[in-house]
């Protein structure tokens, strides 16, 4: 078995944050084929959910950091991903999030991730500033980024493949 | 520092595999965009997000898998020259041992020959494998060269992934090649 390493976990009241592995596989899939992957991924055949994968699990090695799959503390069952996420052609580094299942939403697993990926990211990636980018369709996302304190930022670039796209930008320091 | 874990070394008379890393992202850049890597991609020019996520598959492919393709150095080196070996996306029909060579200056010296024979020796040896193709663009004449080097057989029935036209060549198990 071959898994990444040096990798941190986080810990939040409820959640476990780790890196990628190779038994959530199955979970991603289900999501990245299902309608909830519509406004992140799109709605994925097999081939393209695998590459997605294999793109959130290489980007640790390349990066030295990476989106985080969250699950519930004492449980292995994936509920989602979130945090740094960076490909070569986006304009900025963004906090990202996805929740794999309808029955995981709701709960503020979202926001209880992303607001522990958030804070990683700027108290040990060192970041000075974050974005998240999102489909104006998603407006659960919308209302999240809001929560978490990020406030639209209407003049920042956005991945060009991705148009329209609202731009919400993380205040350093104000973790909610 | 954030790596693959503990992947798996292999060394030929000249060469030294290993697994990619963000070392080798530079070197694979220059190759997808060089007139060389066309018949990986189809003839069509990519992107450089495209080749970014085209790497981090290759990279993440060892997660998923527990296995995955090689970056090819010379011993004395750790620059990458091409990369080799077992690679299976998940809508292929079957595991390949694939092979590419970066810069045209390492052509012809027999190092691809001398990569894939140690990256499928591993694939049928460490992993268990029990055939293995390589998928072949049909122009690619070095390659099909290399193919049928290895020992590996024109396979006309087997499926390719994709459109094609694509040749597909069987290699030989070991018993059979030894």
């Amino acid at each position: 078995m071959i898994a990444l390493s040096g990798t941190p976990t986080l810990a939040t009241a409820r959640l476990t944050l780790r890196a990628p592995q190779a038994g959530d596989w199955p979970h991603w899939r289900g999501f990245a084929m299902s309608n909830r992957a519509r406004y992140s991924t799109g709605v994925c055949d097999e081939a393209k959910a695998w590459r997605a994968f294999c793109h959130v699990a290489g980007m640790w090695a390349m990066r030295g950091y990476g989106s985080f799959v969250f699950h519930a503390t004492g449980s292995d069952t994936p509920l989602g991903m979130c945090g740094p996420w960076h490909p070569i052609d986006w304009p900025e580094r963004e906090i990202g999030w996805t929740v794999w299942t309808d029955g995981a939403e709701g709960k503020g697993y979202a926001f209880e991730a992303a607001n522990a990926a958030r804070a990683y990211a700027f108290d040990v990636l060192g970041w000075d500033t974050a974005v998240s980018y999102i489909d104006p369709a998603n407006a659960r996302s919308v209302t999240l980024a809001r929560r978490l304190g990020a406030v639209e930022d209407p003049d920042a670039a956005y991945p060009a493949h991705n148009d329209p796209t609202r731009v919400f930008r993380h205040p350093k320091g104000a973790a909610a | 520092m954030i790596t693959l874990g503990l992947t798996p070394l292999l060394e030929t008379e000249r060469l030294r595999l290993r697994a990619p890393g963000p070392q080798d992202w530079l070197a694979a850049l220059a190759f997808y965009r060089a007139p060389r890597s066309r018949f990986i991609r189809d003839g069509v020019d990519l992107t450089d997000g495209q080749c970014w996520r085209a790497w981090c598959h290759i990279v993440g492919s060892w997660v998923l898998r527990g296995y995955g393709s090689f970056v090819i150095t010379l011993k004395g080196s750790d620059d990458a020259i091409g990369l080799s070996g077992p690679w299976h996306p998940i809508d292929w029909p079957e595991p390949e041992i694939g092979w590419t060579l970066w810069r045209d200056e390492v052509e012809g010296k027999g190092y691809a020959f001398e990569a894939a024979a140690a990256t499928r020796a591993h694939a049928f040896r460490d992993l268990g494998w029990k055939t293995a193709v390589s998928y072949i663009d049909p122009p690619n004449a070095r390659s099909v060269a290399l193919a049928e080097r290895l020992g590996a057989a024109l396979d006309r029935d087997a499926p390719f992934p994709g459109e094609g036209p694509c040749l597909v060549y069987r290699h030989p198990r070991p018993e059979a090649s030894a």
